[in-house]
């Protein structure tokens, strides 16, 4: 088992390169070798999808996938998902709307809604919730997990939408002055 | 100066109580930034695995850890014999009994730790712990309490064979654990005597498990040459696991490091000490590295810390206007194979004697008996204080019994019992003293909002009319929790009293840090009780940094489960800020060169009485506190309170539930939910609404689909996501909330917290709901949970499915 | 938890042959896909090990078999067999009571009724495949057990010099024959009438 094997792969856009048996599983070698910490283990029978990461362009449990078959591929997860230090509009939708407690599902959630809103930039309320259905959340009985992915479909659309947590403030303030 | 728009703009920048603060610790998690146990990475770390008994009951006639030591890459492999000259392969449970850390001689439930294995990392530690050789000699095995008290049942606990008491007094059967009884056994049984009407009603509360979805674990990390111990542990009650950590391997507290980091939701599960730490913590020790040990979801579903399991039957004594005059409750409660419970001392069943519920009832009598069986340990209050999710079921459902008896409605034999608001402070026939409340206008306000009088007639409708295809069903509950534990002249653990603790330092500019005895696990702590000291200090919130679960800076607490943390930890933290208030008024008074008593406290600053313009801000006194304090004041401007409550908080509600069930599939659609919360003053409305529909979820998936099966050998039958029912974002229905408020007298802000009481008034709402589907057809009760399948089951005994 | 099966299985050879044949512990072991017998004891004892192997997991139990019972008279054995996997996860127990039934001069029957328990990870994960899982060994149990019978019948030389003739079955159950089985079946439950619910 001591048999080792380099994969390459792109993670948040920047090629990473890692020595893994061919038995490990890719949440362990993000969050073992590649200190990626956000995708979380809930459970093993990829029900929880607090792992869930985003690979070539489709949701992924990575706790269902060997780091071996991800050779070449381009693999997003919670940590990339802001944008040039600028947080994308579902972290913002989550904090605004109250989508989260202890956080522990959080990551899973924005990255599969980040993956919804590819596909479906103005779902209804029962397309959120089918898509959402992989993502176990113990905490906020996924309520106010919908009205945070419906503040990012709307603010992505480029509707108006209320900001008033202060960090959301001080980022936009940030851009301002930026633009 | 004083107009209306500064006044609303310095409250504004306060964000005190009662207004929807964002939460501040939302930015590390929605970046995947939260440092949760698992994300923990010292050098040198090392892995540990338990090695677990597949069977529910046996002997061990040999274990062989030889292959697995030699297995490349493994460190230790640790059995009972290796912990045995360090007394340490024993340890106390919460509830007073003894729990085996790993397994002397014998198992006792179906994956009771056996060995510990240690190794470089967590695939060479699964690796040889399927190495490790465990001869078992099987033993019958008994999962049913009543059978387990048979007299030639299987003895599950061989350590206390002959031993007749237990901590908690006569044990009568070497299965037994305790009886507990309150009330008046003899006046109630003559008020039964003499009833009227009497109703009976056996239910059997399912054992389900918290699941909180991070699993345990915690990296212990002993430093041989400093001699101190750090463990970054998932505990909900951090400074608790340092006083049994500290009592279990005699290292002194002062060198023991307890750290709760961020805790990925605890619901009762992670109150417990469980052998896993104490594993990580020896071997610890043993090796001299940091050791980590992370359940899986298997070992968290089947070895920390059920759930319920309680067997009950009510009765009620009434008259025939269905005004009721006695309850008689008997419950033989299932703790598994060691009494792990998370209970205060002196409660063996907890609070459960809060069963006489919201009415004014004057006679009850409570009897509850522990047993033993081979099941794992536990008993925690999931997502309720302890025992109270029980004791409201059981009056809830016991007054629906009643009614459906004597053909009154439901709401209104309520109402003919409900405890008046002028009763308020209520003496309960079980010792209690309710605080305050006011049932009534919060069922009206509830009947009122969901055209109760409509829903009655559409019922009638569905029911009159045969080929309906679906059944309706309408759910009330009225319920009084009890919440904060506790006063410490009837509540500790492990001796300790249940206080909480607070410690406030101002620093000289202006901003804040608070340390709590507490720990969040997902309820916003940093964000609502910045809102208290705000309100109380003047301080803005966004100055003020909170600070939780390192006992290395936090105050000595009890931690956070059973809503405690607002109605205990919350009030520390308003009496240290007064603290703070009364001498930044001293401060004020000095350099405004005034008495003390002419100041009057005006949001963030001190004025002088009748005199616009002069006064002096929070941030100018914070400075003074370091510069120019009045002759004789020590500088600095901080505060400790350590606080006991004089009494438990009570807050109540009013639960609807409409549903329909297709009487041809079973399959149940909750067609609306209402919950009317009271949780006394409000601090985050925003926090208040996430928590209850968090709780209502947690309900609903305990009433309609939790439970921990066993078969007859013991093997547990709901040991990972496949078997065990967490609901998603496609079953989980919309929740509506409301409110009312009705402080607590007794609280400095009158809050009595809220987190639990959607679970615990939510579970007996649907069944309420599920009943009244099928109670024109006779039915008076089912047992939960109301799964699709066991619904239908009822459709197929009434006929009514094709 | 506990899987009852009662199943007969027609032999074209006459009731002594497959008497004869049931009382050799290690062919009728030999017959049990998976099954290996390891040591001889003594005649009532035997170890053995028995490996199931379902896609990529291979569970290996490792346990003793005690005769209990032969009775010459009614041509009936009793074997009672306890074990626990190898890496102790598992522990699995069985009881089979196997007759032969006389039928016309060239024809018998094999009966056998056992009653398996399992304990652990198998019960914990396994649990509603049991039934069919035991099925569909019994079904490869009863071919490879007619076939050795056969071959015993037509040489006359013994069951040993039988054995050898017959090809061994694979010593690990054949995975692949054995999911199919087991998804055909479920397909079958699923759709059959009186499949409640």
């Amino acid at each position: 088992m001591s048999q080792t094997v380099k994969v390459t792969f792109k993670l948040n856009d920047r090629p990473v390169e890692v020595l893994v048996e061919p038995r490990e599983l890719l949440i362990h070698t993000l969050r073992e070798k590649l200190a990626h910490t956000g995708p979380h283990i809930g459970c093993e029978t990829s029900h929880c999808g607090a792992c869930t990461v985003d690979m070539n362009g489709a949701s992924l449990k990575s706790c269902t996938i060997l780091t071996v078959q991800c050779e070449g591929a381009d693999i997003l997860t919670i940590e990339g998902i802001a944008k040039n230090g600028e947080l994308h509009a579902l972290q913002e939708g989550f904090m605004q709307e109250h989508g989260l407690q202890c956080g522990f599902c959080t990551p899973g959630m924005i990255t599969r809604a980040y993956r919804l809103l590819q596909e479906i930039p103005d779902p209804t309320e029962e397309e959120i919730r089918y898509w959402m259905a992989g993502n176990l959340c113990r905490c906020t009985g996924y309520q106010n997990i919908v009205k945070s992915i419906q503040y990012a479909a709307r603010k992505l659309r480029g509707e108006p939408v209320e900001t008033s947590h202060p960090l959301m403030g001080e980022k936009a303030a940030q851009s301002e002055m930026a633009g | 100066m004083d107009t209306v728009a500064d006044q609303t703009e310095r409250l504004g920048k306060l964000e005190g109580m009662g207004c929807s603060r964002k939460r501040r610790e939302d930015p590390r998690f929605i970046q995947g930034k939260g440092n949760y146990v698992d994300d923990i990475k010292m050098p040198g770390m090392l892995f540990g695995v338990m090695v677990r008994s597949p069977y529910a009951h046996a002997r061990i006639k040999k274990i062989d850890t030889s292959k697995a030591k030699a297995h490349p890459g493994v460190y230790a492999v640790l059995t009972a014999e290796d912990l045995k000259p360090l007394k340490l392969h024993w340890m106390p449970t919460l509830a007073g009994d003894v729990q085996a850390v790993l397994a002397d001689e014998k198992v006792s439930f179906q994956n009771q730790e056996v060995a510990f294995v240690v190794a470089e990392d967590r695939y060479v530690a699964a690796d040889a712990a399927e190495l490790v050789e465990v001869e078992y000699e099987p033993l019958p095995v008994v999962i049913d309490p009543f059978k387990a008290l048979a007299p030639d049942a299987p003895v599950i606990r061989d350590d206390l064979q002959g031993k007749d008491t237990g901590s908690h007094g006569a044990r009568k059967h070497h299965n037994h654990i305790f009886n507990w009884e309150v009330g008046d056994r003899d006046k109630t049984e003559r008020v039964f005597a003499d009833a009227e009407v009497t109703v009976k009603q056996d239910m059997l509360y399912p054992r389900v498990h918290p699941c909180p979805l991070e699993t345990c674990g915690c990296v212990a990390s002993f430093d041989k040459i400093r001699g101190d111990l750090t463990v970054y542990i998932t505990s909900q009650a951090p400074h608790v696991v340092r006083t049994v950590v500290g009592l279990l391997s005699t290292i002194p507290e002062s060198k023991i490091r307890i750290i709760s980091p961020d805790i990925g939701g605890g619901f009762g599960n992670k109150v417990g000490v469980y052998p896993g730490y104490v594993a990580a913590i020896v071997a610890s020790i043993v090796l001299g590295r940091p050791v980590k040990w992370i359940e899986s979801r298997q070992e968290n579903l089947t070895t920390t810390a059920f759930a319920r399991d309680y067997h009950m039957t009510g009765e009620l004594a009434a008259d025939k206007d269905g005004r009721i005059k006695a309850l008689r409750v008997k419950v033989i409660a299932d703790h598994g194979a060691f009494d792990a419970c998370a209970d205060p001392t002196k409660y063996p069943a907890g609070l459960f004697h809060v069963c006489t519920g919201s009415y004014d009832i004057p006679n009850a009598f409570v009897s509850v008996d522990g047993v033993y069986t081979n099941k794992f340990p536990g008993g925690v209050a999931y997502r309720c204080s302890f025992r109270v999710t029980e004791a409201v079921y059981l009056v809830e459902r016991m007054i629906d019994t009643l009614a459906l008896k004597l053909g009154i409605d439901r709401a209104e034999i309520r109402k003919r019992n409900f405890i008046r608001k002028d009763q308020f402070p209520y003496a309960t026939p079980l010792g209690l003293e309710y605080d305050s409340g006011d049932y009534a206008p919060a069922l009206d306000k509830v009947l009122a909002a969901m055209d109760y009088q409509g829903l009655l007639a559409e019922q009638a409708k569905k029911r009159a009319d045969p080929d309906s295809p679906t059944l309706m069903g309408i759910g009330i509950c009225t319920f009084t929790e009890i919440v904060g534990a506790g006063p410490s002249k009837n509540c500790d653990i492990l001796g300790i009293g249940m206080f909480d603790s607070c410690e406030i330092r101002v620093h000289p500019d202006g901003s804040a840090i608070a340390r709590m005895g507490t720990i969040t696990q997902g309820q916003g702590h940093q964000t609502t009780y910045a809102q208290i000291i705000a309100t109380e200090t003047g301080i803005p919130a966004s100055m003020i940094h909170t600070e939780e679960g390192d006992t290395a800076t936090a105050p000595y607490g009890l931690g956070t489960y059973g809503s405690r943390s607002t109605p205990v930890a919350g009030a520390a933290v308003a009496n240290a800020s007064r603290k703070i208030r009364e001498k930044a008024r001293q401060i004020a008074a000095h350099l405004l060169e005034v008495a003390p008593d002419d100041l009057e406290f005006d949001l963030d600053q001190f004025r002088v009485k009748g005199v616009p313009g002069k006064a002096k801000s929070m941030k100018e006194i914070a400075w003074a506190a370091y510069n120019n304090v009045p002759p004789g004041m020590e500088h600095g401007l901080e505060a400790v309170d350590y606080y006991d409550p004089p009494n438990f908080t009570f807050p109540f509600g009013a639960y609807m539930c409409v549903l329909d069930i297709d009487r041809h599939t079973g399959e149940t659609q909750v067609r609306r939910f209402y919950a009317l919360d009271d949780c006394g003053t409000r601090i985050n409305p925003m926090i208040i609404e996430g928590q209850i529909h968090g709780g209502l979820t947690e309900g609903f998936a305990v009433a309609m689909g939790q439970q921990m099966p066993y078969d007859d050998e013991g093997n547990v039958m709901g040991s990972t996501l496949m078997d065990y029912f967490v609901p998603t974002s496609m079953e989980t229905p919309k929740w509506e909330t409301d409110f009312t408020v009705t402080p607590s007298p007794h609280h400095p802000i009158g809050a009595k917290g809220v987190a639990e009481s959607p679970h615990v008034g939510s579970i007996p709402c649907f069944t309420s709901a599920v009943v009244d589907a099928f109670s024109h057809l006779g039915v008076t009760h089912m047992n939960m949970p109301h799964s699709s399948y066991r619904v239908w089951q009822q459709c197929q005994a009434l006929g009514i499915a094709n | 938890m506990k899987v009852e099966l009662e199943k007969s299985h027609a032999l074209a050879v006459p009731a002594d042959i497959a008497w004869r044949v049931l009382q050799n512990i290690e062919s009728v072991a030999s017959c049990m896909p998976g099954a290996t017998i390891t040591e001889r004891v003594d005649d009532a004892n035997y170890k053995g090990t028995v490996t199931v192997r379902v896609g990529p997991a291979t569970v290996s139990f490792k346990g003793d078999i005690e005769v209990k019972d032969i009775d010459a008279n009614k041509r009936e054995l009793r074997l009672v067999g306890k074990g626990s996997d190898t890496s102790g996860q598992s522990g699995a127990s069985m009881d089979l009571l196997a007759w032969v039934q006389e039928g016309d001069a060239a024809h018998c029957q094999l009966v056998g009724r056992s009653e398996v328990t399992v304990t652990g990870k198998v019960a914990n994960f396994g649990g509603r495949m049991m039934g069919t899982v035991s099925d569909q060994i019994l079904k490869q149990f009863f071919d490879n057990f007619s076939a050795l019978v056969a071959a015993s019948a037509a040489q006359q030389g013994g069951v040993a010099a039988a054995e050898e003739t017959v090809v061994r079955p694979a010593h690990e159950l054949n995975a692949l024959s054995l999911f199919w089985a087991i998804v055909k079946d479920f397909f079958r439950k699923l759709f059959s009438p009186n499949k409640a619910g």
